[in-house]
């Protein structure tokens, strides 16, 4: 029981650099798998790399037979687009399209579908050539029977 | 008769680190508010309640409120919260566990000198594993692109602020795949690439250097160094960078791990503090670029 006591007790004197290794390998595994961006999630990446989320962009578009129109993210969703491109994991991103598809619906103009897509900024070694990559694509199918 | 400069200075010298450290954390909050709409008041008139009053700080509860309101901000931001915030809720943290402890002031040491060697070791290993750090494109993008550093890059890689406009123009520019180079794209100067290089090659140096002599055992050679590396470092890079709330939170916990009878490195501590202070309110790149 002593041990035990013992043992707790040097645990929790150590919980604050515990907790932050533990936060920063999650960081790196959701960077490496997710995109998350460097900079955030608590893994100490920032001034690293030019990939910081507020250089990334996202395209929305709106679906139906016959043609595909980019819709413009309104205001209200600003902090679910900042998280979107900050971490654009498959379920955030479609998350982030339902809230579009629901805040930008007409009822006299439906949709079959939104799809998003988010780009991180490249940059050509030695010009610094613009370029965006694409790192995920989603598309919602807005009605039911859609394949 | 001393003068009450001297006074300030001798109870300063006297007090012990830990309380150093807590009351240098609570004037960090009030210099640099942090938090939303509803945190940041919170914290602020908790900082300032805790810097007034001694018996305040000494309250585990305060700082359990302190932490409760860090940890939200940080929680309920993810994944947007920044570095600073989530340093600051583990340093929080290990102030409340100080508190509590009979050991207070050597757990918070710990803490204090842990937290900068981790914070320093994952900062080298993302340079390290990043796909534009160590060739240079990191800096050269930062350099051209952030407004804030647009004076030291006038003045370091003598560019005028044409030049600068057209390579932001260039970095700036909408694409949505790849891009390839155009004749028309301006050419970068071989000065800012020298910076550019510069600053990648020292930054990483003095940031494993930090993180080296913060995790080596405290009695070893390599440990020595560390105080003089991160007092070096925080006057270097946030006379630049600004992030002072940040620097604030390092020199903190540096006080933290720095043995009470080393007077004038306590003092050093307090002399980069100010520094940190009066440069990030005095816009001197920006006056010196005229």
């Amino acid at each position: 029981m002593a041990t035990f006591r013992a043992v707790t007790a040097s645990t929790l004197a150590r919980l604050p650099a515990l907790l932050l290794v533990a936060v920063a390998l999650v960081q790196l595994w959701l960077v490496r798998t997710q995109h998350l961006s460097a900079w955030s999630g608590g893994g100490f990446g920032m001034f690293s790399t030019a990939d910081v989320w507020a250089r990334r962009h996202l395209h929305a578009f709106e679906i139906a037979p016959g043609f595909r129109r980019e819709i413009e993210v309104p205001e209200s969703l600003r902090e679910a687009l900042r998280g979107a491109l900050a971490l654009p994991s498959e379920s955030r991103v479609r998350d982030f399209a339902l809230q579009l598809a629901d805040v930008t619906a007409e009822a006299d103009a439906p949709r079959d579908a939104v799809s998003v897509i988010v780009y991180a900024p490249r940059f050509e070694p030695g010009t610094l050539a613009p370029s965006a990559e694409p790192l995920r694509a989603v598309r919602v199918d807005l009605r039911g029977d859609a394949p | 008769m001393k003068s009450p400069f001297g006074r300030l200075l001798r109870e300063i010298d006297e007090a012990p680190r830990a309380d150093l450290a807590r009351r240098l954390t609570l004037v960090a909050l009030l210099l640099h508010p942090v938090g939303g709409a509803w945190t940041r008041p919170a914290i602020a008139l908790c900082a300032a309640a805790g810097l007034l009053f001694e018996t305040v700080r000494r309250q585990p509860s305060f700082w359990a409120a302190l932490f409760a309101l860090a940890a939200w901000r940080v929680l309920g931001a993810w994944p947007l919260g920044d570095n600073h915030a989530w340093l600051l809720a583990y340093w929080l943290l290990a102030l409340l566990l100080a508190t509590r402890a009979r050991d207070g002031d050597a757990r918070l040491a710990w803490n204090g000198r842990m937290l900068i060697g981790l914070v320093f070791a994952f900062a080298t290993l993302w340079k390290l594993i990043a796909p534009d750090y160590l060739d240079g494109r990191f800096f050269l993008v930062t350099l051209i692109d952030d407004a804030r550093l647009e004076a030291f890059t006038q003045l370091a890689a003598g560019l005028d602020g044409g030049e600068i406009s057209a390579l932001r123009d260039l970095v700036r520019e909408h694409t949505d795949g790849i891009r390839p180079p155009a004749a028309s794209d301006p050419e970068l100067p071989a000065r800012l690439l020298g910076l550019a290089g510069a600053l990648t090659l020292s930054l990483l140096a003095l940031e494993s250097a930090v993180a080296v002599s913060f995790l080596a055992p405290v009695a070893s050679r390599l440990a020595r160094a560390r105080h003089a590396l991160l007092l070096g470092f925080c006057a270097a890079v946030y006379a630049l960078a600004p992030v002072e709330g940040f620097a604030w939170l390092l020199l903190s916990m540096g006080v933290a791990s720095c043995e009470t009878t080393r007077i004038r490195t306590r003092r050093a501590y307090l002399l980069v503090f100010a520094f940190v202070l009066l440069a990030s309110r005095w816009p001197w790149l920006r006056a010196l670029a005229g």
